[in-house]
C-alpha cells in the first residue's frame, strides 16, 4: 500500500497586504491532512476569509506560499481549483436556475463525467435531505436549504479539499443544527479534507479535528478542542465586579492567576487551573473589591481566545 | 431493561470520474440564456425601440423626406439602420448580466472553477451574440414585412460578419465597465453614451457627408459607422454608397474588407481589454 506523504493543504508564511498598507494575513503557516477537518477560528476581520480566498485562488498573496495537494496555488492555480471547492460566506447560487440546473453547471465545469456525476447528486442530494427540491427554483430555497444545496454542489467533483467559510452565518439557531449535522454527513460518507472558517464557536468545537486560533492575521494557538480548552483548566471563574481593573490589580499582586485572567466589560474571568475560587474572592475581599456576582463553568474556546488575545471572539461578533 | 442501539455504518460515496473541463465556453453561455430567458423583459426591451424605429419611424421618415419614388429607398436606409441601434443597446444590457451576476449570482463560484477565466467572458459573449442574433432576425423580418427593400445573396456575408463584429466590440465595452463598475445605475447611465449617441452620427439617419467636416472626420473613426456601411452593402442593393463616403474608392470589396478590418480591430482590442480584466479582477 502507498501512503501519501503530501498534506492536503499546507501554507507556509502567507501573508496579504491589501492596498492601503491594510496587512490582514500576516505570516500564517499550518498543514492539514487528508481526511481532517481544520478550523480557522477567530472574530470578523482576523484573516479568516483572506487566508481562504488565497488558498483558493481569489486572493493573490503578497509572499509565501501554499499548496492543495502538492499543487503550488499560485503557479498552478487551475489544477488546484480542480481539487478543491467552496461552499463560500455568502450564497453564491444562480436563484432563477432550479437546484438541478446549478448542480449540472458545476458538474460540466468541474469536468464530472455526467452519468456519474448525476448518480453522486442524487446520492449527496438524499443525504442532506434536498432530493425534492431540485426541480424547484432556487429563490424559493430557505437560507438552510440553499446552504444545503451549495455544499451538495460543492461535494459532486469529489474535491481533496472541501472550504466551507462561514457556512452557517446568518442562519437561525434550528438551520445551523441541520446544516451541522448535513455537514457531519457528507464527511462521513465522502472522508473529504475539510478546512473551515467560523466565528461559532460549538460548531469549531463539534466539528472541528483541529484549530487554528486567528488573531490580526497571525495564527496564536493550533491544536485540538480538547487540547486548547485543556489549556484553560477544567473550570473557569466570572466575577462581576464595579471595579474590575481594581480586581485584576489586586489578583495580579497576589500572584493568582497571573496568565489566566482577563477582563470583558464588568466581568473578570479567571481560570481555575492553579487557584480556588475561594483563594479569589478572599483575595479580592481583603481588598475591599465587591464582588456583585460570582460564577463557575466549564470553559469555551472564547475563554481560549480571551487568554491568548485579551479580547473575546463574540465580541466582536454576532455570535 | 436492556436498550440497544443500532448504529448503521455510512456509505462512502464513490468519487466520480474527473476529466479536463471540455465545452465550458458553451456550457457558461447556456448558463447566460437560461438566465436571460427567465427575464424575458431583458430580451424585449433591447427590441422595442430598433422595431419602432423599422416599423414607424423609417416609414415616417421616409414619407416625410423622401419623393415618392424614394420613400421605399430611404425607409430601408433607416430600417437598415436601426440594427446599429439594436446591437450596441442589447450588448450593453447584457453587461448588466455580469454585475448581477456578480453581486447576487453564482459569479464567486464561476471563479473558483478549474477553467480559464476567459471562459466566463467568451460564454457571457456568445449569449448575448444568440440573443442578439435574434434581435436583428426579427427586427429585419418586421422591417421587411414594413415595405423595406432587402436583397439577400453572397453580400448577406459583410452584414452578418459586421453584425457579429460590432457586438462584439460592444460586449468588450460592456464586459470592461462591468468589471469596473460595482453599482447598477451608474452602469446603465453608461448604455446612452455608448449605445445611442454615436447612432446620430455614423450614417444611420443620413450620410455622413451631410455632416460639417469635423463631425464627418470624427465619424469615420467610429466602429459602428464602418458596421452600418457593411450592414448596407451586405442588404440593399445600393449598399456601396455609405463605403465610398468613408473611403472615397470605387473598389467595393476592398472599401468593405477596409471597414471590416476596422470594425474587427476595435472589437479585438475591447474583447482583449475586457478579458484582461476580468481576469485580473477575479484575483484580488
Amino acid at each position: 500500500m502507498t501512503m501519501t506523504t503530501t498534506p492536503a493543504v499546507e501554507a507556509d508564511q502567507l501573508v496579504k497586504i491589501y492596498r492601503g498598507g491594510v496587512r490582514a494575513v500576516d505570516g500564517i503557516s499550518f498543514s492539514v491532512e487528508h481526511g481532517e477537518a481544520f478550523g480557522l477560528l477567530g472574530p470578523n476581520g482576523a484573516g479568516k476569509s483572506t487566508t481562504i480566498g488565497m488558498l483558493t485562488t481569489t486572493v493573490k498573496p503578497t509572499s509565501g506560499r501554499a499548496t492543495l495537494g502538492g499543487i503550488d496555488v499560485a503557479s498552478n492555480p487551475t489544477a488546484t481549483r480542480a481539487v478543491s471547492s467552496v461552499v463560500f460566506q455568502d450564497t453564491v447560487v444562480d436563484r432563477p436556475l432550479t437546484g438541478r440546473q446549478n448542480l449540472m453547471l458545476h458538474l460540466r465545469l468541474w469536468g464530472v463525467e455526467p452519468t456519474a456525476g448525476r448518480t453522486r447528486y442524487e446520492q449527496l442530494s438524499d443525504a442532506v435531505g434536498i432530493t425534492d427540491l431540485l426541480d424547484r427554483s432556487v429563490a424559493t430555497y430557505s437560507g438552510g436549504e440553499r446552504r444545503r444545496l451549495e455544499i451538495v454542489r460543492a461535494l459532486l467533483s469529489a474535491p481533496q479539499v472541501l472550504f466551507l467559510d462561514e457556512p452557517t452565518v446568518g442562519l437561525d439557531t434550528r438551520v445551523r443544527h441541520d446544516l451541522f449535522d448535513a455537514i457531519t454527513t457528507i464527511r462521513e460518507r465522502t472522508g473529504v479534507t475539510i478546512i473551515m472558517t467560523t466565528h461559532y464557536l460549538d460548531e469549531a468545537e463539534r466539528l472541528c479535528d483541529r484549530l487554528a486560533i486567528i488573531d490580526a492575521g497571525r495564527i496564536v494557538a493550533c491544536d485540538s478542542p480538547r487540547n486548547l480548552l485543556a489549556s484553560v483548566g477544567a473550570e473557569v471563574l466570572d466575577l462581576r465586579v464595579a471595579n474590575p481593573n481594581k480586581a485584576i490589580a489586586v489578583l495580579r499582586g497576589r500572584g493568582i492567576a497571573k496568565q489566566d485572567i482577563a477582563v470583558t466589560g464588568f466581568t473578570v474571568t479567571a481560570s481555575l487551573r492553579d487557584v480556588s475560587a475561594q483563594q479569589i474572592s478572599q483575595a479580592l475581599n481583603e481588598f475591599s473589591v465587591t464582588v456583585q456576582s460570582a460564577t463557575t463553568r466549564r470553559p469555551s474556546l472564547d475563554d481560549v481566545y480571551l487568554r491568548l488575545t485579551g479580547a473575546r471572539i463574540t465580541a466582536g461578533t454576532d455570535n | 431493561m436492556t436498550a440497544t442501539t443500532a448504529t448503521a455504518t455510512p456509505t462512502i460515496l464513490a468519487a466520480p470520474t474527473i476529466s479536463r473541463p471540455t465545452n465550458v465556453v458553451p456550457a457558461l453561455a447556456l448558463r447566460r440564456l437560461a438566465l436571460t430567458i427567465r427575464s424575458p423583459r431583458a430580451v424585449a426591451i433591447p427590441v422595442l425601440a430598433p422595431v419602432l424605429f423599422a416599423l414607424i419611424v423609417a416609414p415616417a421618415l421616409g414619407n416625410t423626406l423622401g419623393t415618392p419614388g424614394q420613400h421605399r429607398t430611404y425607409m430601408t436606409f433607416v430600417a437598415l439602420a436601426a440594427a446599429g441601434l439594436l446591437i450596441p443597446v442589447n450588448c450593453m444590457f447584457s453587461g448588466l448580466g455580469v454585475l448581477t451576476d456578480r453581486q447576487q449570482g453564482a459569479m464567486r463560484e464561476l471563479l473558483v472553477a478549474p477553467i480559464r477565466r476567459s471562459s466566463i467572458v467568451l460564454g457571457n459573449l456568445l449569449a448575448a451574440l444568440v440573443i442578439t442574433t435574434l434581435q436583428v432576425t426579427v427586427l429585419i423580418f418586421a422591417a421587411a414585412l414594413r415595405g423595406a427593400h432587402f436583397h439577400s445573396g453572397r453580400h448577406l456575408l459583410w452584414f452578418a460578419a459586421a453584425a457579429v463584429a460590432l457586438a462584439v466590440f460592444v460586449y468588450g465595452l460592456a464586459e470592461t465597465f462591468a468589471t469596473k463598475i460595482t453599482n447598477a445605475e451608474e452602469y446603465t447611465g453608461l448604455v446612452p453614451p455608448i449605445a445611442i449617441v454615436p447612432f446620430f452620427f455614423a450614417g444611420t439617419l443620413y450620410p455622413i457627408t451631410s455632416l460639417p467636416a469635423w463631425l464627418d472626420g470624427i465619424a469615420k473613426v467610429l466602429p459602428l459607422t464602418h458596421a452600418v456601411a457593411l450592414f448596407r452593402y451586405g442588404l440593399t442593393p445600393q449598399g456601396t454608397q455609405a463605403l465610398h463616403n468613408i473611403w472615397g474608392m470605387s473598389d467595393p470589396t476592398r472599401m468593405a474588407l477596409l471597414s471590416l478590418a476596422v470594425v474587427v480591430a476595435y472589437a479585438a482590442i475591447t474583447l482583449t481589454v475586457a478579458i484582461r480584466l476580468f481576469t485580473k479582477s477575479g484575483t484580488n
